[in-house]
């Protein structure tokens, strides 16, 4: 009854005229940052953070979380019109969303993927207004111990699911870690790896590193891209906004199912938009009566897919919400800026801030509406952006990113940082090296740390403490599975193949 | 190749990593653990992984080698002939770094926009001059007299 209180009372919170501008502004840039290539929602959070810094918190998350979900809008607008995703979790739809508009289609595909959208966000948003509290009461048990298993579980799903290679993935996990280990050690005071840079004794900033890596290697490729005349033009918008009664039908199927398989997946820690969007497609495709239309501009494959990509985004905010530990690159840096303004996410939050948490989680069912007024009516203003030509788009980026670097600390060693970091993450594109499990660990790793030298304090020094739970033994059994099973299925499947044969 | 620079590079910060840490003054008061367990750790995870990227190189020189029995084409990425473009931007990003106090925040920026505005969208010296000049003004009197982020402000006078 208490919880159904603060539910209505969020939306009190949520409908005051200044978080609605906020909502607004949040979604706004979300859609241009989707629609843009160059600059994802992580690093459009992360810029946005020293600017929005001293605001009041709830507006401010509930604008950053605006630009997370709004982002998933505007990445499938680029994917139909250039066949490149804005966003990388709209890799499906630019394959059968770029067929349809080739066809003279475009409009349906635009308006399939802003409708599946609306419909599968709001299932995301219930959701997550299900599933928080029983998750939060639960959460309120948990330990150190049991935080750091949790942490550790987190981080090998992460590496080992993102990417071609596991050994890749945790290769960046631990280098995260190492970053976040640079600085003044809390406990005992002691400066670590500092090089004798005075400005290195507070460690270095998530948001330097998530711009440079997302950012400004971005801006490398981009540019690389210009020179070696890849770059893609834009196709014109063609056919009505809408949809015919045939199209209606066979998308509503996709559009539910995508937004469950798409919550469900979102939730989990590792996988993601991308992965749910994959799972959406494959599932519509095995369902389909005409499988063969997959790829040359079947509804479906546009419908499906776009719908799990954004109830991924509500799901990705349920364990960042109610345990206070995130499951994926972006909702990492969602809670680097919980940090940043003094709001520690998690089981007690609920509890202490019930207006800041259901304001929040409210804002995103009014951030939906208007969304899909955003993408559907308006559509064609923001198309007009992808008109911009990325030698002029590119260039400016940096020059953004420099603003946001500068305005953290007022200090050109914040500069370096980013042009670094972006030399590091393109480096690391060339050779596969995932960037979204280094970013979660720099962000999760002054925590993990902490809550291992607590849980270690209070046994007085016995590893015991992390086998002695249910829920930390089998936390930590799915992290010894999750990094073990990639290296442990092409076996079982060479054994399983072998059985046929004989 | 690009995985074994990938093991080499890993096993190299692993190294560093070891000694640096045992340079850390030990201060153990209270803290059964003190500041060095947890990066010591850290250095037996990146020996892991590194471990971890031996067994899949192993494994993918075996399949490799079977592709190209089978005549497969291999599938070992080309290194790009175009990587001294970005060392070229990455420098032109390093001096706007330089320049970017003693010049002030609008000059730098315009200087350079323009000159990469000028590579890469060719022939339209209006646009990017202008694009330039009005994103340095623009941006430099909204983040600080409207949002209230300090730009420096080099040798112009406001």
């Amino acid at each position: 009854m208490e919880t159904f209180t603060h539910i209505l009372n969020g939306f009190v919170v949520c409908m005051q005229p200044i978080n609605l501008w906020y909502t607004f502004l949040g979604v706004l840039m979300g859609t241009i940052i989707g629609v843009l290539p160059g600059i994802g929602p992580s690093a459009g959070i992360a810029l946005l953070i020293p600017i929005t810094y001293g605001m009041n918190p709830t507006s401010a998350l509930i604008m950053l979380c605006g630009i997370y979900y709004g982002a998933k809008y505007g990445g499938s607008t680029t994917a139909i019109l250039i066949r490149t995703p804005g966003e990388a979790a709209s890799v499906m739809t630019s394959i059968d969303g770029y067929e349809m508009a080739r066809k003279g289609r475009a409009g349906a595909a635009l308006a399939v993927s802003a409708i599946g959208s609306f419909i599968a966000g709001t299932i995301g948003v219930i959701g997550l207004t299900l599933f928080a509290v029983p998750l939060a009461s639960m959460a309120l048990k948990f330990g150190p111990a049991e935080y750091f298993t949790l942490m550790l579980f987190a981080m090998t799903a992460v590496s080992t699911l993102t990417g071609e290679s596991p050994a890749k993935g945790v290769i960046a996990t631990i280098f995260g870690l190492i970053i976040a280990t640079i600085g003044i050690d809390l406990q005992s005071g002691q400066a670590r790896y500092t090089m004798g840079i005075p400005e290195f004794q507070d460690g270095v900033g998530f948001v330097v590193v998530v711009v440079g890596l997302f950012a400004m290697a971005e801006v490398f490729r981009g540019l690389e891209d210009i020179y070696r005349g890849t770059s893609a033009e834009a196709m014109k918008i063609t056919g009505k906004l809408w949809l015919t009664k045939e199209e209606w039908k066979r998308s509503i199927g996709p559009i539910w199912r995508g937004g469950i398989i798409g919550f469900v997946i979102g939730v989990l820690p590792g996988a993601g938009g991308t992965i749910a969007s994959i799972m959406s497609y494959t599932t519509e495709k095995r369902l389909s009566k005409h499988p063969e239309e997959f790829g040359h501009g079947a509804i479906e494959g546009v419908a499906g897919p776009e719908s799990a990509n954004n109830s991924d985004t509500a799901g990705a905010l349920v364990p960042l919400l109610t345990l206070g530990v995130p499951g994926g690159g972006a909702t990492a840096v969602m809670l680097g800026a919980f940090i940043m303004y003094g709001v520690q996410p998690g089981p007690l939050l609920f509890q202490n801030r019930p207006d800041l948490v259901w304001g929040l989680i409210n804002s995103m069912y009014v951030g939906n509406i208007m969304l899909v007024i955003l993408n559907l009516p308006l559509i064609g203003l923001f198309v007009r952006l992808l008109y911009i030509p990325v030698g002029i788009l590119y260039p400016l980026i940096v020059a953004i990113s420099v603003i946001g670097a500068y305005a953290i600390n007022g200090s050109t060693v914040d500069l370096w940082l980013i042009l670094g970091f972006g030399v590091v993450g393109y480096i690391f594109g060339k050779l596969d090296i995932p960037v979204a499990p280094l970013v979660l660990s720099l962000v999760l790793g002054g925590i993990m740390e902490q809550s291992f030298r607590q849980a270690m304090t209070i046994s007085g020094g016995d590893l015991k403490i992390f086998y002695n739970s249910g829920i930390t033994v089998s936390l930590l059994v799915m992290s010894v599975i999750s990094i073990a099973l990639p290296f442990v299925m092409p076996m079982l499947r060479k054994l399983g193949s072998k059985g046929d044969e004989s | 190749m690009a995985d074994r620079i990938i093991l080499a590079c890993t096993l190299v910060l692993a190294g560093v990593y070891f000694w640096a840490t045992a340079q850390i003054p030990s201060l153990e008061l209270g803290d059964p653990l003190g500041p060095k367990a947890f990066p010591r750790m850290l250095g037996v995870g990146l020996l892991l992984g590194a471990a971890m990227l031996l067994a899949e190189i192993i494994r993918n020189t075996a399949k490799a080698k079977l592709t190209a029995e089978q005549g497969g084409e291999s599938t070992e990425p080309k290194w790009d002939r175009h990587h001294w473009l970005v060392v070229a931007i990455a420098v032109w990003t390093a001096i706007y770094i330089v320049i970017f106090e003693p010049l002030g925040f609008i000059l730098s920026t315009a200087i350079y926009l323009m000159a990469l505005t000028a590579y890469f969208n060719r022939n339209r010296w209006l646009m990017n001059v202008l694009t330039s000049v009005l994103f340095a003004v623009i941006s430099y009197f909204m983040f600080t007299k409207l949002l209230g982020v300090n730009l420096p402000p080099g040798i112009l006078p406001f």
